[in-house]
């Protein structure tokens, strides 16, 4: 009798665990992205489809947080700017490594020493610029840098800090494939090519995060991913293509989620003397005579916003009263006759067709359009791993491209792409066009050593509108739409990020 | 014979390294991997100064020749995309590649056998006609075209089987394999009948023109006339016969949907080698391209070689001087 009623208490006392432990059940999402991880590593890829998931693994000294992407605390509680070239950081404590290792000083110090070895660190850039790092005690560090580098905080998010110890002592393949960090979520299992698992971290400093498990599925194949999302597979797609956004829409048990991308489109045209388009007449002749919202409508199917400058509202230096020229191709033509080109002239335009959403139908339509104006075209696009040498070469008079900069700084953008090209001081390395002003040159570097943020970006800004009205370095074309879709009536809350990262502790269902 | 042997390896060396030398020279008209490799904020001097760290400024011919070296000594370099070994790369990925072509293989050979016999035996029956036109259609329509429809179909509209991966898999030693679980066979259908449908109908045809030609033959005639049973004539003095050419091209196949599953691997986001290579050209990780390519050479090669020699053995009238 006593026996029956222990094992029945005993009965009773395992339903009711079984009990509460179901709601706090693993909740599990399940996610298809546009692009596989290329190594665990997270110094060894700078572009933000393997940052995107570094940064659930590792966390930075800062990251951006919320709609606009502003600078906020991770690793670091807070820093300081004394002076141009010095950068104080006050470190967190209690933190530790998904291995336990507790992080500290020494670790931030490992971290920035390893970005100049381009074995493992595609950061090389990052690296060089750092003068030297300083562990004041084991919260606090100082870093020095060999010129002022104003965004150097605003570059933080994306530099993750690594475990000295297990860094080291691990083999260097082994690195390259398990991240130990302090993120949010460790790594369960990578298998290349199919699938990656990681579980929440219960120790995270944020707490843990919402949702226990996520199983990250890359399927390059815009098709196969949208299959997966339609069967039921997929919880979450990114990268919906343009083509695909109205199935997914009619789809009644989808949801199309989209937000403006950072990114800008526009036409980079170099001004070599004696070219025709060296004329700032025929500059804007070439700027009024494309009709882009007709490429809006058209060739984007309505997901695009159209630009009138380079960096996108978040970016300092972001000047709002920048406005568009308007279309106008019977102008366009005055001008052009103005200039002593009544019969038009021959350009070669460039560009990927592997880029950027409808890259090489916007570069056709450009084509088309300024033919209209007189201007003869020739096209040639190709594959970005050709183009791009292209244009760190300097040998391009006119292409299509597009930018954002994960710093949400102009300077930088600048110094990259408007800057005369200048090889001693790594100046205008992606100026494919060879564009020179010395006026734009001379009030640019005069931002780096401003330390007032405020003023420096009044600065940018007047650069910026120098730059787009009366020079006339670019012709802006659009900012692109990010996709995403989701399974309705799931509870899935997610809001995209502006720089395209699935960071997982930011969504919950 | 083995002089026949002796020659027929001297010959796979050479043309390893023709293809190997051949690789290296697309290459340097593929575009430079550097650019990725120093990050998008590098400037000139950091990229030079990656290029030096990685050997790539060095002429061609000593990059050439400072891989042939490395890869005699079992070394094919690191992947630049992902800086691990490339050989270990491909390696891993080789499980899932081997298993959709082999399923594949072995569907279509059943297939294309049973199908070809069936269609000999009575070659204007409307359905044989049917499945002749088919074999046609299997053997025109490209195989992203057919992947993209079965996915339609069978995933989006009928929601019965999975459209991309692998499902779930069972780790024996290094070899991950999906054939063990039901989710991992739901799993391979698609790709495998996507991959099967052209040598499907390569084999059907091959059968079906063999068949044809022996059922006229005296002693076929014969072996009616003995009374034998139509199973015992077809099946074992007809297809006997055909057997060798279909198995010849079946084994000859199976080298080429190893080294070509690259579109069928990409449609259903297959992990095996093929989805590797393509990401691998897209990146320039050229040592994984080039290792690749060294790798479906040997494969191929040493296929034809087993299969030459194999001719020798099965077939005594065969002379190799």
């Amino acid at each position: 009798m006593k026996s029956t009623r222990m094992t029945l208490a005993l009965a009773i006392c395992l339903a009711l665990v079984l009990a509460a432990g179901a709601p706090a059940m693993a909740s599990k999402i399940v996610v298809a992205v546009d692009t596989p991880p290329r190594m665990m590593n997270p110094h060894g890829d700078d572009s933000d489809a393997g940052l995107s998931f570094m940064a659930n693994f590792f966390d930075g000294l800062l990251q951006r947080k919320g709609a606009n992407g502003e600078l906020a605390p991770a690793l670091a509680e807070r820093w300081e700017h004394p002076d141009l070239l010095t950068w104080k950081f006050y470190l967190r404590k209690g933190v530790t490594f998904h291995n336990g290792n507790p992080f500290n000083a020494a670790d931030v110090k490992f971290t920035f020493e390893r970005l100049s070895n381009p074995e493992v660190s595609e950061f090389i850039n990052t690296g060089k610029t750092i003068e030297s790092v300083e562990v004041v005690d084991d919260y606090t560090v100082v870093i020095k840098t060999k010129q002022p580098i104003p965004w150097f905080a605003n570059n933080m998010h994306q530099i993750f800090i690594m475990d000295k110890e297990s860094t080291e002592s691990r083999d260097p393949g082994d690195v390259m494939v398990k991240p130990i960090g302090t993120g949010a979520y460790k790594l369960v299992e990578w298998v290349k090519g199919s699938y990656i698992k990681m579980e929440g971290n219960a120790d995270y400093w944020e707490g843990a995060p919402p949702i226990q498990n996520v199983e990250v599925r890359p399927i390059k194949e815009s098709s196969t991913r949208f299959a997966a999302l339609v069967s039921g597979q997929a919880d979450i797609v990114t990268g919906v293509p343009v083509e695909l956004f109205e199935p997914v829409k009619k789809n009644p048990k989808l949801e199309v989620v989209s937000r403006p991308a950072r990114r800008s489109i526009f036409l980079a045209l170099g001004n070599k003397k004696g070219s025709p388009q060296a004329d700032i007449r025929v500059r804007k002749a070439m700027y009024m005579a494309i009709n882009e919202d007709e490429i809006i409508e058209k060739i984007m199917r309505g997901h695009a916003a159209p630009a009138a400058q380079v960096p996108d509202p978040p970016t300092i230096g972001y000047n709002g009263t920048i406005q568009r020229l308007p279309y106008d191709p019977e102008g366009a033509k005055k001008l052009l006759a103005e200039a002593g080109y009544a019969d038009g002239f021959s350009i070669k335009l460039s560009g990927p067709n592997d880029r950027y959403v409808q890259d090489a139908k916007i570069a056709e339509a450009v084509a088309k359009y300024l033919a209209k104006v007189g201007i003869k075209v020739e096209l040639d696009v190709k594959p970005k791993s050709i183009f791009f040498p292209e244009v760190t070469d300097g040998i391009l008079d006119f292409y299509l491209i597009g930018w954002f900069d994960g710093t949400f700084d102009m300077g930088r953008t600048y110094f990259k792409i408007a800057h005369s090209r200048d090889k001693d001081q790594g100046y205008g390395g992606l100026n494919g066009a060879a564009y020179s002003d010395a006026g734009l040159d001379k009030l640019l570097e005069s931002t780096a050593d401003i330390v007032d943020p405020a003023e420096r970006g009044k600065t940018l800004q007047k650069l910026n509108k120098m730059a787009m009205e009366d020079l006339i370095v670019w012709i802006p074309l659009h900012y692109q739409e990010d996709l995403y879709a989701i399974q309705k009536g799931q509870g899935i809350q997610f809001s995209p990020r502006p720089d395209r990262w699935m960071v997982y502790k930011e969504i919950s269902r | 014979m083995a002089t026949y042997i002796a020659r027929r390896l001297i010959q796979g060396v050479i043309v390893l390294l023709a293809v190997s030398m051949i690789c290296f020279l697309i290459f340097r008209y593929m575009g430079d991997p550097v650019l990725t490799m120093a990050g998008r904020y590098a400037t000139q001097q950091e990229i030079e100064e990656v290029r030096r760290a990685f050997g790539l400024d060095a002429p061609t011919h000593v990059q050439y020749a400072r891989f042939i070296w490395n890869a005699l000594h079992g070394n094919f370099g690191k992947s630049y995309v992902s800086r691990v070994p490339a050989l270990g790369l491909i390696l891993e990925r080789f499980p899932a590649t081997f298993e959709l072509a082999a399923t594949a293989t072995l569907l279509s050979f059943a297939l294309g056998l049973g199908l070809g016999v069936m269609v000999s035996l009575k070659p204007y029956a409307w359905q044989n006609r049917l499945v002749m036109a088919g074999s046609l259609g299997g053997i025109s329509t490209p195989t992203f075209l057919t992947g993209i429809l079965l996915i339609m179909i069978f995933s989006v509209y009928l929601g019965i089987l999975p459209p991309y991966g692998r499902g779930e898999t069972v780790t024996i030693g290094f070899w991950r394999s999906g054939l063990l679980t039901l989710d991992g066979i739901r799993h391979l259908i698609l790709p495998a009948v996507t991959l099967a449908m052209f040598q499907l109908a390569v084999l059907l045809r091959l059968t079906r023109a063999g068949m044809r030609e022996v059922l006229t033959e005296d002693y076929i005639k014969t072996a009616w006339s003995k009374g034998l049973s139509s199973r015992k004539v077809i099946f074992k003095h007809a297809l006997r016969n055909v057997m060798i050419p279909v198995v010849t091209v079946a084994g000859l196949q199976f080298g080429e949907v190893i080294a070509y599953s690259i579109v069928t691997e990409t449609i259903f986001q297959w992990p095996g080698m093929g989805n590797l290579i393509l990401t691998s050209i897209f990146e320039t990780d050229q040592p994984v391209v080039v290792t690749y390519i060294m790798l479906a050479a040997v494969i191929i090669i040493s296929i034809n070689i087993v299969v030459d020699i194999l001719y020798a053995l099965l077939n005594p009238k065969i002379r190799y001087d």
